[in-house]
Order: structure tokens, then C-alpha cells, then sequence
């Protein structure tokens, strides 16, 4: 189902994301241009090795996560309340016309565990790790599950919504004090600026 | 007096005792301060000799958290810091991010846009080509293809310092387009939709200079024996493994797999030109190093016949002053001269982003560092880890 | 006459004038009989009686007469030598490889030359201070470069600078040469596996492979030019083809490059510097030496540079002789003569050095054992058989 507002022929891939939705069991989206496929946490592992043995996805791009929360530490929170969730994430691709697909389960927000990728695809070792510590995610079965980034003395899991940004707790964000007015000019709101500061 | 049977002494002199010198390995820590390992990297070798059976790469000394970073940042705000992903290549870096936002707002970003930024993309990586080509050479031992490379790097970084006012971070790129110039004289403050004059000018004729010095570090590297004996054959990545573990860009090209990002997406208009895709034969050092300078090649023919046909416009589309982006996710990826860079962003209607995350090349391709390394020798480590091409910002993010 | 009495006649003509340090060891053994430590200029003991006498006044000979003095002059000499042979040649090193490189090396330092910069860097190592790494073994680490440095000094004593001018013609010359320089391995064992550094040991261990696998070849090639001279002593191999009016090289091309290579790599240098390996190793064997030691090192290189270099203008270049100079300017033109032909290898190498990457280390094994040895033993054999044939 598409969801891009301006299409209202299909989407020319809409054909190609209903094929790997029916292979792996799931369902699929497609948002501007990006093919999404949402697979049940049980089917995750066969999902992918289907994707990579009959699909030609033999690509591993990339594995991360969103936390889907309505309370945000740092940053601004959501305008519409979402369900609270881990939403795991892995890109894969063909070599040959380079079409992407992006592979979604979720998982709970307390504690999530997914048994690991390592066995089907091999470069899911490093980008489990990361998510391991930036989101907490447990995987199971994954050979040497440490930090990969951050010091081994490192507690709490950065990507979060729940984790405060720490350089702003020392200093807080100042806002919109930054858009000063240039001494000669009258008013900020002059129509020739280059930069469109937020 | 104990009698010695002869027999016994016999079957001692004709046994052959064979002793296994018990030799330790060593742990060898390689980084993370070392000339060769292009930033902090740090890798834990176990090492029998000169032979290794081990090596644990420990990355993270350079990371800054962009992703946490960009969940309080507003677009035009990223796309300042973006750049420093690969810090090599810089422009490239903000080319996929800006062009998701755009595809989230779904905008038209006029033509002569376009054009600038594929030439400044291609120039970028030019740049990043250059440098690793030169400073391959150097690891080996060979002081002298870096000068020569890098004494043409000048010329493009001077270009792109003309045209963005930055040499590796050029912040260039705006929601909607590239930066639009002050006229000749900034005290007027009226914009003027334009490049500096001269400036395309004399990127083609610069071209020709860059051309000219990879055609010197082929002679002086290709035809040399030492180097084709300590690269051919050595660090061989099969198309299979590098599939598996996400390497991307030059690095699983050489392995003879024509896949270009530039032909088959469409964040910039690379369908308008005519340039091919370089494939190696054995995805071994060699290729790797080869199959860089021939892309020089081709990105100077790109930049020129993007140059003989630009199109005259605007610089950048009209948007309001303040972004907000509308919901959605999108992934754009790129053909970054390290490899596939994308950006995965996901927007709530806000000024920032809600999550971005930034698929980094050498992530992926360092993480294959401990298959290829198995069983080499400690020249090779550094042999084959150089051939890889990986920037730490770029790693670490 | 007789030689002994054509040598008292000289003497006596040149006793109240002619005196210099150098001079003629068989000549020297007559004159202790007669008179202590005088030495003539300019009479050889074989068959050239020259007149090319340095004159001096009394006091002076007088004064060097002393024993103590004479030796504290030829330390002086062998000091300031040593310094002034490597900081030449390192400068050289600087200056070509700038220009080779599009660059414009040393600039400040004297004028637009620049030629002060290694003044100015030896200075600065010697106000540097002498770490000795905690875990070190002090004794080895602090003998290690003077073993090395030994090494090179110990070689200036066999090479011919002019047809008289040596500081001992040893008969055993090149044997002596040879040997001696390997010193310096064990100087390199020493510096690496007292540095208590990982990196350390392994560049020693490199250096005590490499250098000894290359120790073959640079012997097996020196026996060619002695095979066709038929004396090891360095003087008379420059005599025999002063004699036969041809430089060796003509004859021993394949002995004169296997030469070249294997003085490469005794020397550690590019494409032979695996033990100190740059990027790799940080300075292998030499990472933890800093200040003067590392002086020592340096200065030990470029000396070496220069010493090797000799013996192979010696051995196959003709040493201190030029065709169609007369002997009488060849006394003096010698040392001129030969420091250029030096000068002009001591180019090669610095050439090579910013053209070519480095060996692995089993390549570099290989190069020696499968192809160096057996070309040069080839070499030895066709030799002694066209001598005898001819």
C-alpha cells in the first residue's frame, strides 16, 4: 500500500515489494521510494535467509533500530502518540539493479531479544553489537555480543529516547538566541538571508 | 654393574625424537596511535611469528554520536556537521541526507543544482581517490607517488575552496538546492544565483592537471615489481564474502562485481552521462589500488561533460525560511568514494529530524577485516588494511 | 740500487722536510728501525718512489712524533670524519630526495642552501633527553650503537683514498672489511630485543635475518674482483687494475650489481628496510632510541652509506684511479677521484631509496638464497675459470 499522497498510479516498485512480501510472510510498504517490509519476530531469521537465498537480496547493508517513544529526553517528542516500541531494522540489497529492501520487526520496548542474524549473514556481527549498545537489544546466539563503540564501563544505552543528550545537561540548548540581527540592518526578517536557520 | 641390553640402546638410537619448540604467540597491539592505521584504529593481532591467526579490531576512539547528535539538531544544522562523517571526501558526505529531506518534502530541486552538486560530488571524490592512491604507495615504502598526487589534491581543494569557502567541510548544500553567492562585492548582500565567475572554467582545465598525475603515479607504481609482488594476490576478498559482510564501493568492485550506485539511483542526474563502471579481476591489494585511479579517470570525464552541459537556474528552490519536514521515512544511499553511504531518516513533522541513521562505508568494510586478515603475514596486515580505504570519522561516526 | 737503498737515499733527501701522518706502513716498519715514528709522504714500499712530499715544518713533525699525540690526532680525525661523512651525505639524501619530489628540502637553515640543517639537527638530538625505557636492559641498550656505530668507523681503515693515502693497508683487506662491518648485526640484534617493545623485537629479528642472508652475496661477490686481482688487500686490487688500465666492472657486471643489492640491504635501506619499516613497525628496531643514540644510529647509516659505497668503487670502479691522469695528481686528485665515484653510488642508492617500496621479508629471503647466492658462486666459478684460461 502505497502512502506517498502525490502517487496515484502504482509506485513502479510496487511490484517488486509485494513479491518479497509474499516470499518472506510479511507485508509491505512502500514510503517515498524506500520498499518496507514488516515481518513477525518469529519469522525474522527465515525472513532473511529467504530474502538472500531466493530473492538474490544477498546484499547486508546495514541493521538498526528506532525507538518509538512518547517521552523524549533530548530532542522534540512525537506529535501524534505512537506505541511504544523497539522497531529493529536490516537493509538489504541486490547487486545487480540495486533495489533495497528495508526489513522491519518490532520488538518491546522493556528488555527486547531477537535471536541473532550472524549465521545468514555475516556482516550483521558488527551492526548487532551497535545495536546491542545503543538500544539494549539482546541477541541471542550472537559469538562475542560487547561494546563496540563505547567503553566497556559504559552504562545505559545511548540511542534511547529515555537517555538524556549529556552535553546538554551540562549546557543547555540556547534556543533561538543564535539568529542575531546584523548591526547596519533594521530587522532580522529581511528577505535576502542565506541561511534558513531553525 | 647393571647391565645395559643392547636391544634397548638399539631401539633408543634408531628412535627418532622429534621436540616441538614451544614458541608463544604474542598479542600485538597495532594502534591505536600508528603511522599506518589511518586514525585511531586499534587492532589486537595474536601473532605466531610473522603470521597472525587473530585480529580483533577495536574501533570507537573517534566516535561523536551523530545519530544521538541529529535528534536535536535542525536540518540546515546537520547538514553542517554531516560532512565530517568522512572527512576525505566531504561534500559527498551531505549530498544523501540533504536528499532525503527533500524527498521527504517532496521538492524539485532545479537542474543547474543538480549539476553543481554532482560536480562538486565528483570532485570529492577525486580528492579522497588521490589521497588514498598516493597514500597507498607510502605504506608499502614508496615515499614519492604521494607528492605527486597530492600536488594535483591542491588544485581540486583550492577549487572546491573557491566555489564553498571550505576545503574538506564545505557546508554547501541547502534544503532545495546548493548555496546561492553574494554578488562581487558581499557588501551588497544581494544574492546573485550563481557560482564565482571562472569557476567551472577552471575546474576544466584542472582536469586535465589531475589527469596528468594519474597518468605519473601509474608509472611510477604499476610497472614497478616490488610493488605488484607485494599486493597481487595478497588480502584476495571473494565477491561472496564482501556481499555478506556489506563492503561496497571500489573495495567490491575489484572483486568483479559492476555494481554502481551512480547508475542505478537517482539522487543526482548521473543517467545524463556517459561513464563506466571499473571492475577488477582478483579483489586482491592490486585491484584495489587500480581499480581507484582508473575511477579518477572517470570522474574527470563526468565533471567535464557535466561542465559542457550545464544548464542555466536558480541555485536553489524557494523554501520557507524555517523547515519542518513532513512525517515519513525514507532511505537514500549513495555511491561515496569509500562505498555505499546512506542515510535513514525518519521525520515527525518537526524541524529535525526523529531518528537518522547514517549507514557509514567503512563500517562495513572494516568489518570484514577479521575474515581477510586470517592466516597473513604482519607486512600484509598493513598491505591490506591500507587497501581498504577506510577514514576513522567514517567508521566511528 | 736496490730498493732499501733507493728508500735510505729518499730518506735522507726528505728527512729534515717531509713528514706527514700518513704514509706507507712497510715504509714505516724501516723508519722505526731507524729513527720512531716518522713517516714519509710519498714513498711507496713497491715500486713507485714519488716525490710528492707534503711539507711541514719541524716543530710540527716534532710534535707528532709523540706517540699519544699522533693518536689523539688520528682520534681527532676519525671523530670529525665520521660526523662530516654522514651529515654530507645526509644532506645530499635531504636535497635529492626533495627534488626529486617537487619539493624544495632544507631552506632556512644557512642562507637558501640550507646546508646548516644537519648541524642544526645534530645539535638538536644532543640537547635531547636520554630516555632509557623503564623495562630496558640498560647495559645492552646503551652499548647497542656504539657496537653499530664501531662497525661503520672499523671499515674507514681499509678503504684507499689515493695511492698513498690509507690508513692500513691490510693484507687481508677486504676479508677484514667484510667481517668487520658484520658487527654491526649484532649492534641491531642488541637495540631490538633490549628495547623490551614488542615492535622492537620484531624489526631486530628482521634485521638479524635479513642482514645475515645478505652477508652471502656481498662476500661471494667481492671474491670476483680478487679472483682477478689476486690479492685481498684493498690497495693492491686498485693497483692490479690500475695495472691492467680496465675497471673491474667490466668484467664482474653481475658481481658488481649482486654487490649493490646485498649493500643495500646490510644497510637497511629501501627496498631492504623491513627491520625499520616505517609504517608498520613505527622504527623498528630503533623506536625507543631518541637524543644522541639515535644520533649514533643515523650517523651510523650514512657513514655506512658511504663506506660501502667505497669498497664498491674500490673492488669494481677503480677506487682513487681515473685513466689519463698522470700519478703525479693522483695523489693529490685521489681522494677527490674516489669521493665522486662514491658520490656517484651514494646517488643510486638515494634514488632507489624514493622509487621503490620495501620487500617483504620472504621475498626478500628469497631474493637472496634463490637468486643472489647462486649467481653469485656462478660468478666466482666463470672467473677463476677465465683466469685460469687466460
Amino acid at each position: 500500500m502505497s502512502s506517498s499522497p502525490s502517487e496515484t498510479a502504482t509506485h513502479p516498485l510496487q511490484e517488486f515489494a509485494d513479491h518479497v512480501a509474499d516470499a518472506v510472510g510479511g507485508t509491505a510498504e512502500i514510503q517515498f521510494d524506500t520498499i518496507k517490509v514488516r515481518v513477525p519476530n518469529d519469522r525474522w531469521i527465515e525472513a532473511h535467509a529467504k530474502a538472500r537465498d531466493t530473492l538474490d537480496l544477498v546484499f547486508f547493508s546495514w541493521l538498526s533500530a528506532i525507538d518509538w517513544s512518547n517521552e523524549v529526553e533530548a530532542g522534540d517528542p512525537l506529535e501524534e502518540e505512537v506505541e511504544e516500541r523497539v522497531e529493529l531494522m536490516t537493509a538489504l540489497s541486490d547487486l545487480t539493479e540495486g533495489r533495497l529492501v528495508v526489513f522491519s520487526t518490532d520488538l518491546p520496548s522493556e528488555n527486547p531479544t531477537i535471536p541473532t542474524l550472524v549465521t545468514t549473514f555475516a556482516g550483521a556481527n558488527w551492526h548487532e553489537r551497535e545495536a546491542y549498545e545503543m538500544f539494549g537489544i539482546e541477541f541471542e546466539g550472537h559469538p562475542n555480543l560487547i561494546h563496540l563503540y563505547l567503553p566497556d564501563s559504559f552504562q545505559g544505552n545511548p540511542l534511547r529516547k529515555s537517555f538524556p543528550l549529556l552535553s546538554r545537561e551540562v549546557k543547555p540548548w540556547p534556543g533561538k538566541v543564535d539568529v542575531e540581527a546584523m548591526p547596519e540592518k533594521p530587522s532580522p526578517d529581511e528577505p535576502s538571508t542565506e541561511n534558513p536557520e531553525a | 654393574m647393571t647391565t645395559i641390553d643392547a636391544d634397548v640402546i638399539r631401539h633408543l638410537s634408531e628412535t627418532s625424537v622429534s621436540v616441538e619448540i614451544e614458541t608463544e604467540d604474542m598479542t600485538l597491539n597495532i594502534g591505536p596511535q600508528h603511522p599506518s592505521t589511518h586514525g585511531v584504529l586499534r587492532l589486537v593481532a595474536r601473532v605466531d611469528g610473522e603470521r597472525c591467526f587473530d585480529v580483533q579490531p577495536v574501533i570507537g576512539y573517534m566516535h561523536r554520536g551523530y545519530e544521538k547528535l541529529s535528534e536535536v539538531r535542525s536540518y540546515p544544522q546537520i547538514t553542517t556537521i554531516v560532512n565530517r562523517i568522512d572527512w576525505v571526501s566531504g561534500y559527498a558526505n551531505e549530498v544523501p541526507f540533504i536528499v532525503a529531506a527533500e524527498k521527504l518534502m517532496e521538492l524539485e530541486v532545479p537542474e543547474r543544482a543538480q549539476y553543481i552538486r554532482l560536480i562538486l560530488t565528483e570532485m570529492a571524490r577525486i580528492a579522497s581517490h588521490l589521497v588514498f592512491n598516493a597514500s597507498y604507495p607510502l605504506e608499502l615504502g614508496a615515499a614519492t607517488p604521494l607528492f605527486f598526487a597530492l600536488r594535483e589534491r591542491e588544485r581540486v581543494l583550492d577549487l572546491l575552496e573557491s566555489v564553498t569557502g571550505g576545503r574538506f567541510h564545505p557546508n554547501f548544500n541547502r534544503i532545495g538546492g546548493v548555496k546561492p553567492a553574494y554578488a562581487s562585492g558581499s557588501n551588497t548582500r544581494k544574492l546573485t544565483q550563481d557560482l564565482p565567475a571562472g569557476f567551472l572554467a577552471e575546474t576544466h582545465t584542472a582536469m586535465d592537471k589531475v589527469l596528468e598525475a594519474t597518468e605519473q603515479l601509474e608509472d611510477l607504481v604499476a610497472g614497478n615489481e616490488i610493488i605488484l609482488a607485494r599486493t597481487r594476490g595478497i588480502g584476495v576478498l571473494p565477491p561472496e564474502v564482501a556481499a555478506a559482510y556489506g563492503v561496497s564501493g571500489p573495495n567490491m568492485r575489484s572483486s568483479g562485481v559492476p555494481f554502481d550506485l551512480r547508475k542505478n539511483q537517482d539522487y543526482l542526474p548521473y543517467d545524463r552521462f556517459d561513464f563506466d563502471v571499473i571492475t577488477g579481476e582478483n579483489g586482491d591489494c592490486w585491484d584495489r589500488w587500480h581499480v581507484r585511479l582508473l575511477e579518477i579517470r572517470e570522474s574527470v570525464k563526468i565533471i567535464q561533460q557535466a561542465i559542457d552541459g550545464i544548464p542555466s537556474g536558480d541555485l536553489q528552490a524557494k523554501v520557507p525560511k524555517v523547515i519542518k519536514v513532513p512525517a515519513g521515512e525514507t532511505y537514500v544511499r549513495a555511491e561515496n568514494p569509500k562505498g555505499e553511504m546512506g542515510y535513514f531518516l525518519v521525520s515527525d513533522g518537526k524541524s529535525g529530524p526523529y531518528r537518522l541513521k547514517i549507514r557509514s562505508a567503512s563500517f562495513s568494510n572494516i568489518s570484514v577485516l577479521p575474515w581477510i586478515l586470517e592466516g597473513a603475514l604482519v607486512p600484509d596486515i598493513i598491505a591490506i588494511m591500507g587497501s581498504l580505504d577506510f577514514v576513522l570519522g567514517d567508521v566511528d561516526r | 740500487m736496490s730498493t732499501d737503498e733507493k728508500d735510505r737515499d729518499t730518506r735522507r733527501k726528505l728527512r729534515p722536510t717531509g713528514v706527514c701522518l700518513l704514509g706507507d706502513p712497510g715504509l714505516a716498519r724501516h723508519a722505526e728501525a731507524e729513527a720512531p715514528a716518522i713517516w714519509y709522504a710519498g714513498l711507496s714500499g713497491g715500486n713507485r718512489a714519488k716525490s710528492g712530499a707534503v711539507i711541514m715544518p719541524t716543530w710540527v713533525v716534532d710534535l707528532f712524533s709523540n706517540f699519544w699525540v699522533s693518536l689523539g690526532g688520528k682520534l681527532l680525525l676519525v671523530a670529525l670524519l665520521i660526523p662530516l661523512v654522514g651529515m654530507v651525505i645526509g644532506f645530499a639524501e635531504m636535497k635529492l630526495s626533495a627534488k626529486m619530489q617537487y619539493r624544495v628540502g632544507p631552506y632556512f637553515a644557512g642562507g637558501r642552501w640550507g646546508w646548516a640543517q644537519l648541524i642544526a639537527d645534530g645539535v638538536k638530538f644532543f640537547q635531547k633527553e636520554d630516555i632509557v625505557p623503564t623495562d630496558a636492559d640498560r647495559p645492552v641498550f646503551k652499548s647497542a650503537p656504539i657496537l653499530v656505530l664501531v662497525g661503520t668507523v672499523a671499515l674507514f681503515v681499509v678503504i684507499p683514498f689515493g695511492p698513498n693515502l690509507i690508513f692500513r693497508d691490510l693484507d687481508v683487506g677486504i676479508f677484514y672489511a667484510l667481517a668487520i662491518s658484520s658487527l654491526s648485526t649484532i649492534g641491531v640484534l642488541m637495540a631490538g630485543w633490549s628495547s623490551a617493545n614488542k615492535y622492537s623485537l620484531i624489526g631486530g629479528l628482521r634485521a638479524a635475518g635479513q642482514l645475515i642472508a645478505y652477508e652471502l652475496p656481498l662476500v661471494l661477490a667481492a671474491v670476483g674482483p680478487v679472483i682477478l686481482a689476486g690479492t685481498m688487500s684493498l690497495q693492491g686490487i686498485v693497483q692490479a687494475q690500475v695495472d691492467a688500465g680496465i675497471p673491474y666492472i667490466l668484467f664482474q657486471v653481475v658481481a658488481f650489481v649482486i654487490f649493490m643489492i646485498a649493500a643495500l640491504a646490510e644497510l637497511t635501506r629501501i627496498p631492504f628496510d623491513m627491520p625499520i619499516a616505517e609504517s608498520e613497525l613505527v622504527m623498528g628496531y630503533l623506536t625507543e632510541y631518541s637524543g644522541f643514540r639515535f644520533l649514533f644510529f643515523f650517523l651510523a647509516e650514512f657513514a655506512n652509506m658511504f663506506t660501502m659505497s667505497a669498497i664498491a668503487v674500490t673492488l669494481f670502479l677503480g677506487g682513487w684511479w681515473l685513466p689519463g691522469i698522470p700519478e703525479d695528481t693522483l695523489e693529490f686528485a685521489g681522494p677527490i677521484i674516489l669521493i665522486g665515484k662514491v658520490f656517484l653510488l651514494v646517488f643510486a642508492m638515494i634514488w632507489f631509496r624514493w622509487t621503490f617500496p620495501r620487500f617483504r621479508e620472504d621475498q626478500l629471503q628469497g631474493l637472496a638464497w634463490k637468486w643472489l647466492v647462486p649467481l653469485a658462486l656462478i660468478n666466482i666459478a666463470a672467473t677463476a675459470t677465465l683466469k685460469v684460461i687466460f
